[in-house]
Parts: C-alpha cells; sequence; structure tokens
C-alpha cells in the first residue's frame, strides 16, 4: 500500500510537469491538425526516420559509423565524471595528508 | 553479520544492478541511429517503469532530504537534491516531448496525436540536457557506485 502511495505521487508529479509542459506548447500555438505531416516549407523538421541521427542536424552523418552515437554519449558522460571526481578526490587526499603530517 | 545489515546489504546490491541497468537502457535509447526508432521509443517507454523503481529504492533519502531542505543541509546534498529534481522535470519532458512525435509506440497502439512543430526541437534540447544532467548525477554518485562495487566483489 505504501508503495502504492509512492507510485501515485510519482505519477502524480510526472503528470504535473508534463501537463504544464504540454500547456505551454499548445500556448505557443504552432500546431497542425492530427495526422497532418508538416511540410518543410511550413517551418517544420522532416519527420524522424530509422538511420537518422537525432539531436544535432540530421545531415552528414552517413558512414559514419552506427555506433558514434553511443561512444560519444559514453564519452561525454565519461568526461564529466572524471572533470568532478578527480579533483574532489585530489582535493580529499591533500586534507588527508595534511592530517597525518 | 545481522540480519539488518544483510538485508540493507542486498538492497544496495539491487539498487546497484537497477542503476547500472537503467544507465545502459538509457545509452542504448539516447542514440536511436544505433539503435533504430522502434527499439529507442520502447526502450524509453520501458525506461519509465526503471525510473519509478529508482525513485523508490531512493524513496527514504528523497523523503529525508525534502523535509530538511530548508533546515540543515550540507552543500553537496543540497545540490544533488536540486540536480536530481531537474533531471526529473528534464526527463519528464523529455518523455512526453517523445511521446508527441512518437513514430512506433503511439501508432502501434492507434492513438494519433495531434502535432505540433514544436515537439522535435524540445525532444532534442531536452535529450541534450538529459545527457549532460546525467553524466553530473553520476560524477555526484560516483563514491557510491564505487563503494558499492567494492562491497559486491566482497561478499
Amino acid at each position: 500500500m505504501k508503495t502504492l502511495g509512492r507510485i501515485l505521487i510519482i505519477l502524480v508529479v510526472m503528470a504535473l510537469v508534463m501537463g504544464i509542459t504540454y500547456a505551454a506548447v499548445s500556448a505557443s500555438g504552432s500546431s497542425g491538425a492530427p495526422g497532418v505531416e508538416p511540410r518543410f516549407e511550413e517551418g517544420g523538421r522532416p519527420p524522424f526516420r530509422e538511420g537518422q541521427f537525432e539531436g544535432e542536424g540530421h545531415e552528414g552523418r552517413e558512414g559514419g559509423g552506427w555506433m558514434f552515437g553511443l561512444i560519444k554519449n559514453v564519452g561525454i558522460i565519461a568526461v564529466l565524471v572524471t572533470l568532478i571526481v578527480l579533483p574532489k578526490n585530489a582535493r580529499r587526499k591533500r586534507k588527508r595528508t595534511l592530517a597525518a603530517g | 553479520m545481522s540480519e539488518i545489515q544483510s538485508s540493507s546489504k542486498k538492497l544496495t546490491r539491487v539498487k546497484l544492478v537497477v542503476d547500472l541497468l537503467i544507465f545502459f537502457v538509457f545509452l542504448i535509447a539516447m542514440d536511436p541511429r544505433s539503435s533504430g526508432v522502434a527499439v529507442h521509443e520502447w526502450l524509453a517507454t520501458a525506461a519509465l517503469a526503471a525510473l519509478i523503481i529508482h525513485l523508490l529504492l531512493s524513496w527514504d533519502w528523497i523523503a529525508q532530504i525534502s523535509r530538511r531542505f530548508m533546515r540543515r543541509v550540507n552543500v553537496q546534498t543540497r545540490i544533488n537534491y536540486i540536480l536530481n529534481w531537474l533531471l526529473f522535470i528534464d526527463g519528464s519532458v523529455m518523455m512526453l516531448s517523445g511521446f508527441m512525435i512518437s513514430e512506433a509506440v503511439f501508432p502501434s497502439l492507434g492513438i494519433e496525436l495531434p502535432r505540433n512543430f514544436a515537439w522535435r526541437p524540445l525532444h532534442d534540447m531536452t535529450a541534450n540536457l538529459f545527457l549532460l544532467l546525467l553524466g553530473l548525477h553520476t560524477a555526484l554518485h560516483w563514491g557510491w557506485v564505487v563503494d558499492t562495487f567494492k562491497l559486491s566483489s566482497i561478499r
């Protein structure tokens, strides 16, 4: 029962965030009729198709290796972890050395 | 070892396994070029359940910090808490925008959603931000990950 209540809280908060976003995007007023594919001349972007790269423009990635995006994402996370964890560990080590000496 | 210690160790291990699973699922889902749109969408939808499990396993910490947030909480915990909220909000917006431009999950269920040109750029933007926040989240919990790995390997 407790777990169910917690799940409900999570879902309600999520629905709240989604609802606010939906209202904000709808209010921006660039919607079209259901089932109508946006045309490029109208300022829309082409619908996503398999084999395309999401997020940074869909051009110029042919033959770039299908694992590129995956490796790039791991790389970004690894860089962030290294940038934060290494100085933190060094600071901790220095503190320990100072305390010992 | 007492029963409480043993069950706490077990829970920590479960948490690590769930977290690793979510991490790898997100890595695969976040690159639709590698996985394909259908896998991208279904994995991301399934990740919602995994995310709920992740939050349930961390519920005590969330509840504790939520209660103490306005009072005495150290800086790192405060940053961590705010970052987690940002991750949750960004993840929710990313999921919603993903649903709105769905080409596999919703059409296969026979659901047609209203088109809006704003959803795709919003989805791209929130996905990029999510990756950044996920990196920060991982970095802030790196000590816990390493400790739990060590704990699991000692047995």
